[in-house]
């Protein structure tokens, strides 16, 4: 049975029914058509349906629709204001940190909140934090050099 | 100038707002959710199929069973791009685990997945074979009894296929005399070597989005050949090619995988048979199940003088097919002739096999059938070197293709840039002259031992081969190209429009890429091979110098001048010499009243080789690669930590010098997966990893410590080159290589995990 849940998406609260075993992946790909949030693996491995869940990176294909009432979700179709990417997105194109991008939606939101941990992170940490992110395309490199400009023009901006 | 420079990918924002519009995106009204049942045997005759208990379930649309397809006339119920061998569910034997057997369109996903529970199957198993070997052995079970229905469609594929066994295709290569070559050698040596089948893991599944309406077939699918898809799916339909249409967005990630068909004959008989669009995407399990790396043994045989020429190679390859052709007759040809190497050996023979086994079938994989050819050679080549006390680089250097050698199919080569190339990998790794051996690491004390390797490969892209595109120039001034082409995280839109750009001097900004889209865009053979920016890329200038032409005959008229004295440059046709007689490219077209402007261009390759002794011309031009790099060995753990690796390529002139970065580094990770841990696990012929946790891709935690890559050109000379996957294939055995030069014991067979490492110690004398 499907029941009525309050979910806080993107800084808008909306009552969506959800039955009790679909994945809060599947409520914002279905309900939602946030497209940014992908199925990668289905198991927590890969990274590719990261949100950010009250501000932490969380794999949604492992958390219950249901689970999440109330607390802040952020997809990646939030971060660019008035039409002005954000400087880690920037960063992203500027240095193509991407080749098939399938992946590229969880880099970024693992990204903001690896910068929002660590503002100036050794190239360790980014290796470390991003671990869980799988890009099968292996744009590491560039998407290394990204984060650690991500980083500088984050701090140029505060 | 547009080309030469990294600019971003011109669909950038799209890559990083989340809003690429993937086929696992794509929604009509009233689209139903198709699911697939499959084979719990790795070979079996179907006896019946009953579907009428999940026919009966509320909200269940349609149940496609065998019984659909046999004993009626509408449908040809088979595909293949080579052979017609796999039905669009099973329909007298299952032969893998995880053959489609039925598949059910369902109001939503938990329906049809009720649904697929309540279809009753019944079984009768048969012996089912798994290894290539055993399967071309008498008395083996036989996976094909005969075949429906062949017909290549490719001008390369050669044929040498023995209906009521399990061979589905053998490449011959003859040159020179090798028996001959052998007694001339100072030195044979004999090795056998085997690579396991190994996954491609897009992240984005296979996806496709099917209907049929009004005797039309539309199909929205993540696909690399649209218009192979095409021409299968008007097979099945008995309709003709203008009537179905192939729509293809980004894909997210393909290599290799999403070539020929795979779920799309399924979910388009299934929407056939609901009279509703149906969207089948595989889960990861299921993706496992859909195509596969070669698994391949190979059995390699290389004489040498004392100095280190190389005189013969025979080489036999038993690439393991899996239960259906797909591309296997083809790739078995890349897969022979490529294990000859990048090396002048004036006598060469070879047999190369697709055997049909009951595992999952084998396919196109970045690399294609020469990371397997590659995996022996240079393994062997080192192995070669250690026995003639030579240098392992100047052994490679002696004996590597030179402007002017004979290749193994006897064609000339030209272009050849293996000398370079060599010598900045060994640079790159500061490569010791002196005949290495084993020493010491710093970091772990007596435990680690380090070694360097270098290695080389050679790849041909698909010849012959045709392509085709259109242009479109606007009464703006801008261009749009129409190209099949897709892009797939290579880039393609992004070349394609420098390209576009440089031919009509226009700026980046002018220019936009279609999707494909078989009702509108032209011919394009197969996004794969490494071939777009060459193939496409020079149908994509032709379509731009044709525009050009009808431009200025225009313009011509309109400037009352010749249209020769005419230069269409930055945006605008000028009379030479007089600059304010000019007009913008939008005004000329304007001013002709023609709406727009249409260029066409088609480029077409030449080549082939003979069906008996593989001479010919295999490929237009040559991808080469090198690689060098230095691992650490924990001699107790047996973990091999890579802590160099350079990879270089040579790729005639960038179009996007980024972007060619992007493709090396990417290709190294690939083939670093393979070196190290990747391979596909089966017991009695299910396949026991197929999810992310138990079989393993790179991640950043996986990087070399130091990573470098180098992209030669040489532009005004040579022809762009493709440069996907040319340097995939070093790095496997660039990586044993350095293990067998830091322990001084050879694994042979990949991946090179722990365990492997710790027993080839164990059993050193």
């Amino acid at each position: 049975m499907k029941r009525l849940v309050r979910l806080n998406v993107n800084g808008f609260e909306q009552e969506v029914a959800v039955a009790p075993h679909h994945t809060l992946l599947d409520v914002l790909r279905r309900e939602f058509k946030l497209f940014s949030v992908r199925e990668g693996c289905g198991i927590g491995m890969c990274g590719a349906c990261t949100v950010l869940l009250e501000g932490k990176p969380v794999s949604s294909c492992l958390l219950l629709g249901v689970l999440v009432a109330d607390k802040p979700i952020v997809t990646v179709e939030a971060l660019a204001q008035d039409g002005r990417l954000h400087p880690i997105q920037q960063a992203f194109v500027d240095h193509t940190a991407f080749q098939c991008s399938y992946c590229t939606p969880g880099f970024i939101l693992t990204t903001k909140a690896l910068l929002e941990d660590h503002p100036s992170p050794t190239p360790e940490q980014v290796k470390h934090y991003l671990a869980g992110n799988l890009c099968r395309c292996g744009s590491y490199l560039k998407i290394m050099d990204a984060v650690l400009d991500a980083a500088d023009r984050m701090k140029d901006q505060a | 100038m547009a080309v030469g420079v990294s600019v971003p990918m011109i669909d950038s924002q799209e890559r990083v707002t989340g809003t690429i519009a993937y086929a696992l995106n794509a929604e009509l009204p009233g689209t139903l959710v198709g699911q697939v049942l499959r084979s719990p045997h790795p070979h079996a005759r179907i006896v019946g199929v009953d579907a009428s208990r999940a026919e009966r379930l509320a909200g269940v649309v349609a149940v496609l069973t065998r019984n659909d397809l046999v004993d009626q006339d509408e449908l040809f119920p088979y595909f293949g791009p080579v052979i017609r061998d796999q039905g669009v569910v099973a329909i007298d034997k299952v032969r893998f685990v995880g053959d489609p057997v039925a598949a059910v369109a369902a109001i939503d996903e938990d329906t049809a997945r009720e649904a697929l529970d309540l279809i009753e199957v019944e079984y009768q198993e048969l012996a089912a074979v798994f290894d290539a070997e055993e399967a071309l052995q008498p008395g083996a079970p036989i996976l094909h009894e005969r075949f429906p229905a062949i017909s290549s469609g490719f001008a390369d594929v050669i044929l040498h296929l023995d209906e009521g066994t399990n061979r589905c295709n053998h490449f011959k290569l003859r040159k020179g005399d090798v028996e001959e070559g052998f007694k001339q050698a100072d030195l044979v040596l004999e090795d056998v070597f085997r690579c396991p089948p190994v996954q491609h893991v897009p992240l984005e599944p296979h996806v496709t989005l099917a209907q049929v309406e009004n005797g039309r077939v539309t199909v929205w699918a993540g696909t690399q050949t649209p218009h192979v898809i095409r021409a299968q799916l008007a097979e099945i339909f008995r309709i003709p090619l203008s009537h179905v249409r192939v729509v293809v967005h980004t894909l997210g990630g393909a290599y290799g995988a999403k070539c020929y068909p795979k779920l799309e004959p399924l979910a388009a008989v299934l929407a056939w048979k609901a009279r509703r669009p149906v969207k089948i995407v595989l889960t990861r399990a299921e993706d496992f199940l859909a195509v596969s790396k070669h698994g391949v043994t190979i059995h390699l045989k290389t004489g040498a003088k004392r100095d280190g020429t190389l005189v013969a190679r025979q080489a036999t390859c038993y690439f393991n097919a899996g239960a259906y052709a797909d591309i296997s007759p083809r790739l078995i040809k890349n897969g022979g002739y490529g294990t000859a190497g990048p090396y002048r050996i004036a006598n060469v023979h070879i047999d190369s096999y697709a055997v049909y086994t009951n595992i999952v079938p084998a396919g196109a994989f970045r690399g294609y059938g020469i990371s397997q050819g590659a995996w022996a050679y240079e393994s062997q080549m080192d192995m070669l070197a250690d026995e003639l006390g030579m240098d392992p680089l100047e052994l490679r250097l002696k004996n590597v293709l030179r402007d002017g050698d004979t290749f193994a199919t006897g064609e000339t080569v030209h272009d050849m840039h293996y000398e370079e190339l060599l010598r900045d990998a060994a640079r790159a790794i500061d490569w010791q002259p002196a005949p290495p051996s084993p020493f010491e690491g710093e970091g772990l004390g007596v435990r680690a031992r380090r070694g360097k390797a270098i290695t080389c490969v050679i790849k041909g892209t698909v010849t012959p081969s045709t392509s085709s595109a259109s242009v479109k120039l606007n009464e703006d001034g801008s261009l749009n190209v129409l190209t099949s082409s897709v892009e797939m995280g290579q880039g393609a839109k992004t070349v394609l429009a420098q390209i576009a750009a440089e031919e009509a001097s226009l700026p980046l900004e002018k220019v936009a890429v279609s999707e494909p889209d078989t009702d509108s865009t032209p011919y394009e053979q197969q996004t794969s091979s490494s071939r777009t920016t060459f193939s496409m890329g020079s149908a994509v200038g032709l379509a731009v110098r044709d525009v050009r032409r009808q431009l200025l005959v225009l313009a011509a008229e309109q400037l009352e001048a010749s249209a020769e004295d005419l230069v269409a440059q930055d945006g605008r046709v000028a009379v030479k010499g007089v600059e304010d007689r000019s007009l913008s490219y939008g005004e000329v077209v304007r001013k002709s009243r023609r709406g727009n402007l249409l260029g066409h261009g088609s480029f077409v390759t030449q080549g082939g080789l003979h069906p008996e002794t593989g001479q010919g011309i295999a490929s237009v031009h040559w991808h080469h690669a090198t690689a060098g790099c230095e691992v650490e060995v924990d001699t107790e753990t047996g973990k091999i930590a890579v802590l160099r690796f350079h990879s270089n390529v040579f790729a005639g002139r960038m179009v996007n010098p980024r972007q060619c970065e992007l493709q090396t580094e990417g290709s190294t990770l690939f083939g670093l997966g393979q070196a190290l841990f990747e391979e596909m696990l089966y017991e009695g012929g299910q396949l026991t990893n197929p999810n992310l946790s138990d079989y393993m891709i790179p991640s950043f935690e996986d990087l070399p410590c130091q990573l470098t890559t180098r992209i030669f050109e040489q532009p005004g000379v040579s022809e762009m080159h493709g440069i996907g996957e040319t340097s995939v294939p070093p790095v496997m055995p660039a990586i044993a290589n350095a293990v067998a030069r830091a322990l001084g014991v050879r694994i042979t067979d990949l991946p090179l995990t722990p365990e492997k490492v710790l027993k080839a110690l164990a059993e050193a004398p």
